[in-house]
C-alpha cells in the first residue's frame, strides 16, 4: 500500500510538472527556442509577486496578475538578446550550419547567450531580495481527501485537472488557430512561412510571449501550493520544465502529461529508496537518457531515409 | 573562499586565481573551436580538484603527482564522454554536457570516502560538506611566488603547445571541424574523433585547473562546481575572442581583473558580466580577438606581411 501511495503521489506530481513542461514544449519542442533563462525569468517574476504580496500587501489575484505580465516582459527582454533573428533561413546562408539535424550554429549561440541570461536574472533577482525564503500567496489545501487507505491532497488534484485542460487547450490552439498553424509553419520551414506572406518575426515573438506566459501560470500554481519562494525555484523549473519536455518527445503537447507523470512517479520513488539527492538526479538523469535516445532515433531515421 | 569566481585575495592570489580561470576558459575554449559548446567544463573541473586532493591529503602523494593524475583522470572522462555524446547535434550536445556536470556535482554531493592518516586524522571528501584539509602547500611550505610560478609556468607551455597545434594539420583539422563538419568529413577528417580528442585534452585542462585550485583553496565543496562556473568559462572564452588561445586569458582577465578586483560593479558583476556576454553573443558572436582583430594585430606587429601582400598585388 505504501508503494501504491507513492505512485499516486507521483502522479499528482505531474499536474505542477506538466504545466511548467508545457511552455517549454512550446518554445523549444515546436518553435526550436531553448530558453535556458526559462526558469530565471519566473524566479525573477516570482520575486516580483512576493514584492507586491508582502511589502504593498496585494490579494492573491493581483499578484499572479503581475507575475504573468513580469513573465512575458522578462520573456520579450530574453526574446530581444537571445533569439530575434536567430532563423535558420538566415543562418542556414553563413558556414558553421550544423546539417545533422537541422539546428545551425546560430541557434547554439543563442543557446549560450540564454545561458548567459540566466546567470544575469537570477543574481538580479537576488540581490533584489536578498533573504533566502519569499513568502508567496498561500491556497494550498489544508485537509487530505481519502480513499480507502489513499491519502489525496485536493489541491494537487485540482492542479491535475487545470493542468489537462490547459494541455488540451494549448494542443487545439496549436493545430487549429491561425497563429498555431503559423507558428507550426515558421517552425518547420521558415524560409516558405516567409516566402508564402507570414510575418514571421511577429508570429516568433507571440509564440516566445506565450511560452513565457505558461511558464507565469506554472510558477504562480506551484508557489501558490508551497506558500514560498527560494532562489533555486529557477533552476528546479527549469531542470524539471526540460526533463518532461524531452520525455514528452520534443514537440508533442499531449505527451507532456505522460512525460510528467512518468518524472514525478521515478522521482517519488527514487526519493523513497535512495533519499532527496536521488529525487533531484532522476530528472536530470531521464533528461540525459531522453537526449541520448533522441539522438540515436534520429540518426537511425537518417541513415534509414538514405539506405530508401 | 566559496566561489572559484570571487577574488578572496589581493595581488599574488588575484593572479594565481587569473591563471587557475584562464585555464577553466582555454578548456571551453577549445570545444568551442571544434563548433560545439560545452555548457559542463566545471564537472572536469571539480573532477581534477576531488582526485588532485585525493592524492595528496589520502594518498599522502605528491603535487606534480596530483596534476598528472588530476589531468588524466579529467581528460579520460571528457574523452570519454566525447565518445558517448559523439552524435548530438549542437543543442543536445550543449545540454547533455550540463546535464552531465550537474550529475556529476549531485555524485560528489553523495560523497563520502573519510580515511585515517597515520596522524590519527579523519581525511577525505564528505558529501556536501566538501574536502578539506588539502594543505600540500603549507606542509611543503611553498611560497605563494612559487605557486605563482607552478601555475603560470604551465599556462605558458600549454598556450605555446596550443599556439604550434594551432598551425599543424591536427590544429587546421579542428578548425574545419567546428567551421563545417560536413566538409571536414568530406576532405577526409574524421570529425568525431577530432572531436573526441579535443574535448579529451579540453577535460585535461579543466581537471589541471581543478587541481591547482583544490591546493591553492584547501577546501573544495560540490556547490562550487555549479552551472554558474559554467557559464563564466565559456563566456570567457566568448567574450575574450575564438580565433586564438588568447581570446580566453583576455577574456578571464577583462572578468576577474575589471569586474571582480577593482569592486566597480560591487555585487552587481554577475548581473553586468551576464548582460554583455549575451550582447556580445548578439552583435559579435567571435569575441573581442575573432579572426579580423586578429589579422589586424598580425598586420601591426609585422608589417612586412602587409608590405609583401601589397607587393604581390
Amino acid at each position: 500500500m505504501v508503494w501504491l501511495q507513492r505512485t499516486v503521489d507521483g502522479l499528482l506530481e505531474a499536474g505542477p510538472y506538466a504545466l511548467i513542461g508545457l511552455g517549454l514544449t512550446l518554445g523549444f519542442g515546436v518553435m526550436r527556442r531553448l530558453n535556458l533563462a526559462y526558469g530565471a525569468g519566473a524566479l525573477l517574476a516570482a520575486y516580483l509577486g512576493s514584492w507586491m504580496f508582502t511589502r504593498l500587501g496585494l490579494p492573491a489575484v493581483w499578484v499572479w496578475a503581475s507575475v504573468l505580465v513580469a513573465t512575458v516582459v522578462v520573456g520579450l527582454y530574453i526574446d530581444l538578446l537571445c533569439f530575434a533573428g536567430t532563423d535558420p533561413a538566415n543562418a542556414g546562408l553563413q558556414r558553421g550550419q550544423d546539417t545533422t539535424v537541422g539546428l545551425d550554429a546560430r541557434q547554439v549561440t543563442a543557446l549560450a547567450a540564454s545561458f548567459a541570461l540566466w546567470m544575469q536574472l537570477e543574481q538580479l533577482a537576488v540581490n533584489w531580495q536578498p533573504s533566502h525564503v519569499h513568502p508567496f500567496p498561500d491556497v494550498s489545501a489544508t485537509t487530505e481527501w481519502t480513499l480507502g487507505a489513499l491519502s489525496l491532497r485536493p489541491d494537487r488534484l485540482a492542479t491535475f485537472a487545470l493542468t489537462v485542460v490547459m494541455v488540451w487547450g494549448v494542443a487545439r490552439w496549436i493545430e487549429r488557430s491561425t497563429i498555431g498553424l503559423g507558428l507550426r509553419a515558421v517552425s518547420s520551414q521558415v524560409a516558405a512561412a516567409h516566402l508564402s506572406g507570414m510575418r514571421v518575426q511577429r508570429l516568433q515573438r507571440i509564440g516566445f510571449a506565450l511560452a513565457c506566459l505558461l511558464s507565469g501560470i506554472a510558477t504562480c500554481t506551484v508557489l501558490s501550493m508551497d506558500g514560498q519562494v527560494t532562489p533555486m525555484f529557477g533552476m528546479w523549473l527549469l531542470i524539471k520544465g526540460l526533463a518532461v519536455a524531452m520525455l514528452a518527445g520534443l514537440g508533442a503537447i499531449r505527451g507532456v502529461l505522460v512525460g510528467a507523470m512518468v518524472l514525478g512517479v521515478l522521482e517519488s520513488h527514487a526519493q523513497a529508496a535512495w533519499g532527496p539527492l536521488a529525487r533531484e538526479a532522476t530528472a536530470w538523469a531521464l533528461l540525459l537518457a531522453a537526449l541520448l535516445w533522441r539522438a540515436r532515433r534520429s540518426r537511425t531515421d537518417r541513415l534509414g531515409a538514405c539506405l530508401a | 573562499m566559496r566561489d572559484a569566481l570571487c577574488a578572496s585575495e589581493p595581488g599574488i592570489g588575484l593572479v594565481i586565481q587569473w591563471v587557475i580561470l584562464a585555464f577553466l576558459a582555454l578548456s571551453a575554449w577549445l570545444v568551442l573551436r571544434t563548433g560545439r559548446i560545452s555548457l559542463g567544463q566545471q564537472a572536469y573541473f571539480g573532477l581534477g580538484a576531488y582526485v588532485a586532493a585525493l592524492i595528496t591529503v589520502t594518498g599522502q602523494g605528491t603535487l606534480p603527482w596530483a596534476l598528472v593524475g588530476a589531468m588524466f583522470c579529467a581528460g579520460g572522462v571528457a574523452g570519454l564522454v566525447g565518445w558517448l555524446v559523439r552524435h548530438l547535434s549542437g543543442l543536445e550536445y550543449a545540454m547533455a554536457t550540463l546535464t552531465l556536470a550537474e550529475l556529476f556535482r549531485l555524485g560528489l554531493s553523495g560523497m563520502e570516502w573519510r580515511v585515517q592518516r597515520p596522524d590519527g586524522q579523519w581525511v577525505g571528501p564528505e558529501g556536501t560538506q566538501g574536502f578539506r584539509q588539502i594543505r600540500w602547500l603549507f606542509e611543503q611550505q611553498f611560497s605563494q611566488q612559487a605557486y605563482l610560478a607552478l601555475a603560470g609556468g604551465l599556462l605558458l607551455v600549454a598556450l605555446i603547445a596550443l599556439l604550434q597545434v594551432e598551425r599543424t594539420r591536427l590544429g587546421l583539422a579542428m578548425q574545419t571541424v567546428g567551421l563545417d563538419p560536413t566538409l571536414a568529413q568530406a576532405q577526409g577528417v574524421n570529425v568525431h574523433r577530432v572531436r573526441m580528442w579535443t574535448q579529451g585534452v579540453a577535460g585535461a585542462l579543466a581537471g589541471l585547473a581543478g587541481g591547482l585550485y583544490a591546493h591553492q583553496v584547501t577546501y573544495v565543496e560540490p556547490a562550487i562546481f555549479d552551472v554558474m562556473l559554467g557559464v563564466h568559462a565559456v563566456g570567457y572564452a566568448m567574450v575574450g575572442g575564438l580565433a586564438t588561445p588568447l581570446g580566453p586569458l583576455l577574456g578571464s582577465g577583462f572578468d576577474l581583473g575589471l569586474l571582480e578586483a577593482t569592486r566597480l560593479f560591487e555585487g552587481w558583476r554577475m548581473v553586468i558580466f551576464g548582460g554583455l556576454i549575451a550582447l556580445f553573443l548578439r552583435w559579435r558572436p567571435r569575441g573581442l580577438l575573432d579572426e579580423a582583430a586578429l589579422h589586424r594585430f598580425t598586420l601591426l606587429i609585422h608589417p612586412r606581411k602587409r608590405h609583401d601582400r601589397t607587393t604581390l598585388a
